[in-house]
């Protein structure tokens, strides 16, 4: 890459202004911190960015998949702070055996992996003799401090294999506060080979309430944490049948309990009881995915109409920009709206057409800049020297242009996540992809604003707003250290040019 | 001159050629023969083979397309799936709707953003200019949909004061200044969240080429002459910065008619941008293709008609 755009000339660098970002690394980044918004525009960004790379580690829950969490349009848990719902019962999600009490003699533990799932299994082995049954215990305590439940749900994943001869049973127990026992389940009889299976306990099941000496009616899950207190939860596990020569195993994964609270994580949940922050978290990784995708294709297309429209010039020249006019001219989201309806709801789609409609503005700045840059001398004297256009195009052309390409890349990506947002709020994004626009769409839809649930309405269209304005901010600091004088060049109006990224759609 | 219309023209016939043949590829792209898709499924083969024969569906393509040409030149764009009537004339019916809330947020829009553009230009640097310039910036970057969102959480749900769907109470009330009174009411909210998603930009366009109008030396010129502020500001330098503001009219007007899609479906007006959306999540095609073909095109004419004032506007403006 060449140091000097000007050949023999030594100017400030300030005054370079068509040199490229890339060579002039440290220059660039001093430019760029002293304006404030380019920072902070940066900052925001990097928070988006951490927080949409990291969404897996943040929550525990799928954004789309995991539902009826808690109750439907659960608040945030921290309302509990509030007098009005100081006795809401929050979600609780507790895995029982990481720190249950083990009480039974003579077992093996150790671990293994079944059905391809990485669950931890603790595995019980009994192979002493005797012909009695023996028996293990995991029990742990569990406190409950809140008002009684709605409903809870034991989710105990287990498998056995045991010698001919020998059966096993399985037992689930609960203590309550007032030291009164259920048995909530017992499984058949364990015999030889029991594949991995996951046992749902709910205290919806009305079977259970009636067995367990409650009426029909009743609310299984109130009556049986009807108070706070400590709550003793047993899981039994028992072999009959062993002796020295047979012996059987269980396997037991990790067991939960959840019981589905008024209150739920940072944000709540919706009308389905899937969380929110998930959603909101995933939506990040969709909405800067989708921006920087769209815009990188858009800029790559416009770079490369820009640059032979304007090297080559003539009814090349002609051609291509009408052809931009053209799709200047288009609406885009009628375009995207009716392509949802044919040929599908599919993000790649959505990425395709806004790319296809949005690098029109980047090759006509890069056009500008190869019209400006193709009289210089350095170019000329590549001619002269027998270069060819490619040569020409690739060594010196396009590093001038790179400032501005990076300029209008960033540029580029509000206006992608506002409409991808926009498709989605209007019922039209991609079903597979959470996105800040689809949670807007449910809020709309499912009765958010009836409720006023305003922590589920404000966090996705402020981001939205958030994420823009750092971008835009971003975009504009780099185009003022680089652009300038291509701009000019180009007969754009810096203070024309945010109207086409804002307001619309 | 020449040159220049000959350009307006093929970018005029090239985008009406682009969304028609979006149109037509579009459709015959969906799996399964139209016949599948436009006709019941409960049709037998032969009546379907017939109906094939009768629309020239087993035409090559090219005939085809030219019969949709005709078709679509007679205004004949079939009947709605759901409706049974023809979509042309469904679209008519609800074009009064549309009109009358783009027409009326349009109008506020422009007078309010030029007005606040001369206020902050002629208080540069104050605190009005900061904080106006700043919430722009805020809205402009804001989607027009959670614009429109948030007013109806805070004036629709909070403080109940304005309905929030419809055109119309049902039952409408007696009479014919409260039906008026009513009908605006149910505008405001739909209204206000045009205005405040594209007023900005209004704003900052006018603000910024005052500032620089203000800064021209014939500003100066003015002034010397010993001319009020009030003079120089509205009778020179307003003046000057009038025909990009024209243009901008017409310009910004294809943004504010594909808004109206987004807009009437927050607010259930049955305007044609809704009429597009339900189609849509109706799969009913031939009311999805009409709606399309008809805001398509008034954003073309919009487009045309911005490049025909701007030069009357100015006649200055060399034709490249």
């Amino acid at each position: 890459m060449p140091d000097q755009p000007l050949a023999g000339q030594k100017v400030p660098w300030r005054h370079w202004t068509n040199v490229s970002p890339f060579s002039r690394g440290r220059w660039f980044w001093r430019a760029f911190f002293r304006s404030w918004q380019g920072a902070v525009g940066l900052g925001i960004i990097a928070v988006f960015a951490v927080l949409a790379v990291g969404a897996p580690l943040l929550t525990p829950y799928h954004p789309l998949h995991d539902y009826d969490l808690a109750t439907t349009m659960a608040r945030p848990a921290w309302m509990r702070y509030f007098p009005e719902y100081r006795n809401s019962p929050v979600t609780q999600d507790v895995a029982l055996w990481q720190e249950a009490e083990v009480d039974g003699d003579g077992w093996i533990f150790g671990q293994s992996i079944a059905g391809g799932e990485s669950l931890t299994f603790i595995r019980a082995v009994h192979d002493r003799g005797g012909g009695e049954p023996v028996r293990l215990v995991l029990q742990r305590e569990v406190q409950y401090d809140h008002a009684p439940p709605h409903t809870f749900v034991f989710t105990l994943p287990y498998a056995f294999q045991g010698d001919p001869g020998v059966v096993g049973w399985a037992r689930l127990e609960l203590e309550t506060a007032r030291g009164q026992l259920f048995e909530l389940w017992t499984s058949a009889p364990l015999r030889e080979d029991v594949p991995l299976r996951v046992q749902r306990i709910d205290s919806r099941d009305r079977a259970l309430a009636v067995r367990l000496g409650f009426n029909f009616f009743d609310n299984l899950a109130s009556q049986l944490l009807a108070e706070p207190g400590i709550y003793t939860i047993r899981l039994v596990l028992e072999l009959e049948g062993v002796s020295e020569d047979r012996s059987g195993t269980f396997f037991v994964g990790e067991g939960r309990l959840r019981i589905p609270g008024d209150l739920h994580g940072p944000l709540g949940v919706d009308h389905v009881g899937s969380d929110l922050w998930s959603q909101w978290l995933y939506g990040a990784r969709t909405s800067l995915w989708v921006g920087f995708v769209t815009a990188f294709t858009a800029v790559v297309i416009g770079t490369c109409i820009g640059v032979i429209s304007g090297y080559q010039g003539g009814w090349v020249d002609e051609l291509l920009m009408r052809i931009a006019d053209v799709m200047l001219s288009i609406p885009v989201l009628p375009v995207m709206i009716v392509v949802a309806a044919t040929i599908g709801k599919h993000m790649g789609n959505v990425i395709i057409l806004l790319a296809l409609f949005s690098w029109m503005g980047t090759a006509r700045v890069v056009r500008a800049a190869t019209l400006a840059l193709r009289e210089q001398t350095f170019v000329e004297a590549a001619r002269a020297a027998g270069g060819t256009p490619f040569y020409i195009v690739w060594k010196h052309i396009l590093p001038h242009t790179l400032g501005l390409v990076l300029a209008s890349l960033v540029l580029l990506v509000p206006g992608a996540i506002i409409a991808e947002a926009t498709l989605s709020f209007l019922g039209l994004g991609d079903p597979q992809m959470p996105t800040w626009g689809r949670m807007l769409h449910n809020a709309r839809s499912f009765g958010a604003f009836a409720e006023l649930a305003w922590w589920w309405i404000l966090p996705p269209g402020l981001s939205i707003t958030l994420l823009s304005i750092a971008l835009l901010w971003v975009g504009n600091t780099v185009d003022d250290i680089f652009n300038q004088r291509l701009r000019k060049a180009a007969g754009e109006r810096k203070d024309t040019r945010w109207l086409s990224y804002g307001s619309s759609s | 001159m020449r040159t220049y219309f000959l350009r307006r023209l093929f970018v005029l016939l090239g985008s009406l050629f682009v969304i028609v043949t979006v149109n037509f590829v579009l459709f015959r792209l969906m799996p399964g023969s139209p016949v599948d898709t436009v006709i019941s499924p409960d049709f037998t083969p032969e009546m379907k083979a017939l109906l094939m024969e009768r629309y020239g569906l087993n035409e090559p393509y090219y005939i085809q397309y030219g019969l949709y040409l005709k078709n679509l030149i007679s205004l004949n764009f079939g009947r709605s799936f759901q409706t049974r009537l023809p979509v042309w004339d469904e679209l008519l019916s609800r074009l009064p709707n549309t009109l009358l809330l783009l027409g009326s947020s349009f109008l506020i829009m422009v007078v309010t953003g030029v007005a606040l553009g001369i206020f902050v230009a002629s208080r540069r640097g104050s605190r009005w200019d900061t904080v106006l310039t700043g919430s722009a910036v805020f809205f402009g970057a804001m989607p027009g949909f959670f614009i429109a969102l948030l007013l109806l959480l805070v004036f629709g749900y909070y403080i109940d004061v304005f309905p929030v769907h419809g055109t119309m109470s049902a039952p409408p009330p007696t009479g014919f200044w409260p039906r008026v009174y009513d009908r605006l009411l149910h505008l405001v909210l739909p209204v206000a969240s045009i205005v405040v998603s594209g007023v900005g930009s209004w704003m900052m366009y006018t603000r910024n080429h005052l500032v620089t109008t203000l800064a021209a030396d014939f500003i100066r010129t003015a002034q010397a002459k010993g001319l009020s502020k009030r003079r120089v500001l509205y009778g020179h330098a307003l003046r000057s910065s009038l025909p990009p503001l024209v243009t901008l009219f017409f310009l910004s007007l294809p943004n504010i008619i594909t808004g109206a899609v987004v807009i009437e479906s927050i607010f259930s007006i049955q305007g044609i941008g809704r009429y597009l959306l339900q189609a849509t999540l109706r799969q009913d095609y031939p009311a999805i293709e009409g709606a399309f073909f008809f805001i398509a095109v008034a954003v073309l004419l919009c487009n045309l008609l911005a490049d025909f004032v701007y030069r009357l506007v100015d006649p200055r403006i060399e034709v490249r």
